[in-house]
């Protein structure tokens, strides 16, 4: 009798989990992916889960050398997550919320790799390392009217993001990983990063009196 | 013994339904959601006439690449939208199952473009409403990867690969 309450329970329980999954949000602060999203004019939200990653792999030609490259890595992810907030005006987000951002990567886990600001934009790459390995990637960039926000959680490195640029929305990935892929790409950024660093807290200060002084 | 015939007939009796309701499902969704969208904006959606025989065709001639398609398109679509309420108003209809995977909203509501997926075994359901200007389409199908992109590679340029080597070549 016992025997058969429980498998009656676990039944229910399987019957149900599916009821209670949700659409997977990025694994950000939610109160500050809603605000966002609320003051922006124009929003653009792209979630790959694995299964959806897996399914998107298929499309690609395994013969093809370029595109069976992409399937294996794409294969190997466990998530992309895409936001994208575009503003009527300057001002519609703050210092305080770019911080809030990056405070939730602000973790022993994940290292900056690459930090910018120039003329009121800023871009923050972050990277989860693992034994040394990148198993995850957070880019942040910051423009007056438009913030965008791309996670990507599996073993992915920076010059590989070019490769996804064919998935819908992730065009400007290309740009970004297109950029390390000379000899020296990412050590110009790492300099330019050191550039920044030396007169960094001026322009953060004119950055944040712009956006901080805008609201 | 003379009742043994009444074994096949039971098993038709309980396989018709369900069978129904299986083939059934998808075809609700779609419908509870283009009704949704009818009596909340106050418009009327368009059906393409013998859909279901393009659907037939569409599965045979993507050797079943693309099947169970469902459309509808409501012209003349003037009420404000508000992106967070038809993507809850969609969410809710489709059920669980389905997850969002691209979601495109502009704060004037007019655009909207959400594309929701959903596994079926090898196979993938899609469910896209496009909202651009004053018309929205709402479309369902059911896609097999493997054999879609086995049948497009059939059409594929053969130069295409002839134009890679030389690019790699520069």
């Amino acid at each position: 009798m016992k025997k058969h309450i429980i498998a009656v329970v676990l039944g229910v329980a399987a019957w149900a989990t599916p009821l209670f999954a949700q659409t997977p949000s990025l694994p950000l602060p939610p109160a500050v992916e809603k605000d966002l999203a609320a003051r922006a004019s124009d929003v653009t939200e792209v979630t790959l889960n694995k299964s959806m990653l897996g399914f998107a792999s298929k499309f690609m030609n395994g013969k093809d050398k370029d595109e069976a490259a992409t399937q294996q890595l794409i294969q190997g992810l466990d998530g992309i997550y895409v936001r994208s907030y575009e503003f009527d005006k300057e001002g519609q987000y703050s210092m305080d919320e770019i911080d809030k951002l990056r405070q939730y990567f602000e973790t022993s886990e994940w290292s900056p790799i690459v930090r910018t600001r120039e003329h009121g934009e800023i871009t923050d790459v972050m990277a989860k390392l693992v034994n040394g390995e990148s198993h995850g990637m957070f880019i942040l960039s910051a423009e007056r009217k438009e913030l965008t926000i791309v996670l990507i959680l599996g073993p992915i490195r920076m010059e590989q993001l070019s490769e996804l640029r064919g998935i819908g929305g992730l065009g400007a990935l290309g740009a970004m990983g297109g950029a390390q892929h000379g000899p020296h790409g990412r050590d110009k950024d790492k300099d330019k990063d050191k550039d920044k660093d030396k007169t960094g807290d001026n322009d953060q200060n004119k950055n944040k009196g712009t956006k901080d002084g805008g609201k | 013994m003379r009742n043994l015939w009444l074994i096949p007939v039971a098993c038709v009796v309980l396989v018709i339904p369900a069978t129904v309701v299986l083939a059934s499902n998808g075809e609700g969704a779609f419908d509870g959601v283009v009704s949704s969208i009818q009596s909340k904006y106050h418009v009327r959606a368009t059906r393409i006439p013998f859909m279901g025989l393009v659907s037939l065709i569409s599965h045979k001639a993507t050797h079943g690449g693309v099947s169970g398609m469902h459309f509808a398109e409501i012209e003349n679509f003037q009420a404000p939208v508000d992106g967070e309420e038809l993507n809850r108003m969609v969410e809710q209809k489709l059920g669980a199952g389905w997850e969002r995977m691209i979601r495109e909203t502009s704060r004037n509501g007019k655009e909207q473009t959400l594309i929701f997926v959903h596994p079926e075994g090898n196979r993938m359901g899609m469910f896209i409403v496009d909202k651009d200007g004053n018309e929205m389409d709402v479309v369902q199908i059911s896609v097999d990867p493997d054999h879609l992109n086995q049948h497009i590679g059939q059409y594929e340029h053969p130069h295409r690969d002839g134009e890679k080597d030389e690019d790699a070549s520069q």
